[in-house]
C-alpha cells in the first residue's frame, strides 16, 4: 500500500487524512502537505487522522514532530486523531507518545 | 558450528525498496518464530537501519549498495547490514543508544539509532572492513532469555 494524503474541514478543524505506509519514501509528500496547510487553514486546529495508517518508521514521527512545531508558531493546536496500533507503536518506542495530543475522535 | 547466513540480499540504496525489505524481514521473522510483537518492532528497526544507511552514509544517493545478511543462531536471531559509504560518528551513536541526546531539544529526525537499539537486544556500530559500517543487530529468541535466567538463578 503506498500512501494516501487527503484535506478536509470538519468542525472547525483542518483535517489531514493519512493512510497506507509513511517511511522514507512517502513521508515527504506528508511533509508537503502539512508545510501548505499549516500557514494556509483559517482553522485553530490541525488534526491529522492516522486511523488508516498501517506502518510509520521515524521518518514520519520527525515529520509529525515538525508539524506541532509548525502549528506553535502559528499559534495553532495539532493533533493526532485516532492513531493506528502501528502508529502508537513506534511513538512508544520514541517515547514521544506524550509529547502530542492525541484525541480518538475530532 | 560454522554459521552460514540463511538470506544475504543487495540492495540499492533507494527508499522506494524499503517497503520490500519490510516484507522481508517479517517473512523472515516469522519462519524464525518470532512473536508477532517482537517481529513488528524488528521490521521497524531494520527499516530504520537502512533508512540511516541511506540517508547518512550515503547522503541520499540512492544507487549504492545496502547488504543485509539474516541468520538464526542458537539463541538469536541475527541481522547485519552493511554499508560502503561514510563512517558513522560512533560518538553520536552512543549517545543516541541509551535515548535521545539529553542535550538535544525535541526536533524532527535523529530517532533511528534510539529506536535500533530499543528494539534489539544488541546492537554493534563498527566500521566497515574496507570502508563503510556494519551494523548488528541481536534479537534474542524467548527460549535464550528463559535459559539466561534459569543460568542466573543458579548462580545467585
Amino acid at each position: 500500500m503506498g500512501l494516501n494524503v487527503e484535506q478536509s474541514e470538519r468542525r472547525a478543524c483542518a483535517v489531514i487524512k493519512v493512510s497506507g505506509d509513511v517511511d522514507l519514501y512517502s513521508s515527504p509528500d506528508l511533509r508537503a502537505t502539512l508545510v501548505k496547510t499549516i500557514p494556509k487553514t483559517q482553522c485553530e486546529t490541525v488534526a491529522v487522522d492516522l486511523s488508516e495508517v498501517a506502518y510509520m518508521d521515524s521518518s514520519g514521527v520527525a515529520t509529525l514532530v515538525e508539524g506541532l512545531q509548525r502549528s506553535q508558531k502559528q499559534k495553532k493546536r495539532f493533533c493526532l486523531l485516532a492513531p493506528a496500533n502501528a502508529v502508537m507503536k513506534v511513538l512508544h518506542l520514541a517515547r514521544l507518545d506524550t509529547v502530542f495530543d492525541i484525541r480518538a475522535a475530532l | 558450528m560454522e554459521h552460514r547466513d540463511d538470506i544475504c540480499v543487495r540492495l540499492r540504496s533507494s527508499p522506494c525498496l524499503l517497503k520490500t525489505v519490510r516484507e522481508l524481514v517479517r517473512q523472515y521473522m516469522d519462519v524464525c518464530g518470532v512473536s508477532a510483537e517482537r517481529r513488528d518492532e524488528a521490521v521497524l528497526a531494520v527499516d530504520e537501519a537502512c533508512a540511516n544507511a541511506i540517508r547518512h552514509s550515503y547522503g541520499g544517493c540512492e544507487t549504492e549498495v545496502i547488504e543485509l545478511a539474516f541468520r538464526k543462531r542458537d539463541d538469536c536471531v541475527e541481522i547485519v547490514l552493511r554499508d560502503h559509504g561514510a563512517p558513522a560518528d560512533l560518538a553520536r551513536v552512543e549517545r543516541k543508544r541509551s535515548g535521545v541526546d539529553r542535550n538535544e531539544k525535541l526536533k524532527p529526525g535523529g530517532l533511528g539509532v534510539a529506536l535500533i537499539c530499543r528494539v534489539f537486544d544488541e546492537v554493534d556500530y563498527r566500521p566497515g572492513k574496507n570502508a563503510g559500517n556494519r551494523v548488528t543487530m541481536r534479537l534474542r529468541l524467548p527460549g535464550a532469555l528463559e535459559g539466561q535466567a534459569a543460568a542466573r538463578t543458579e548462580q545467585g
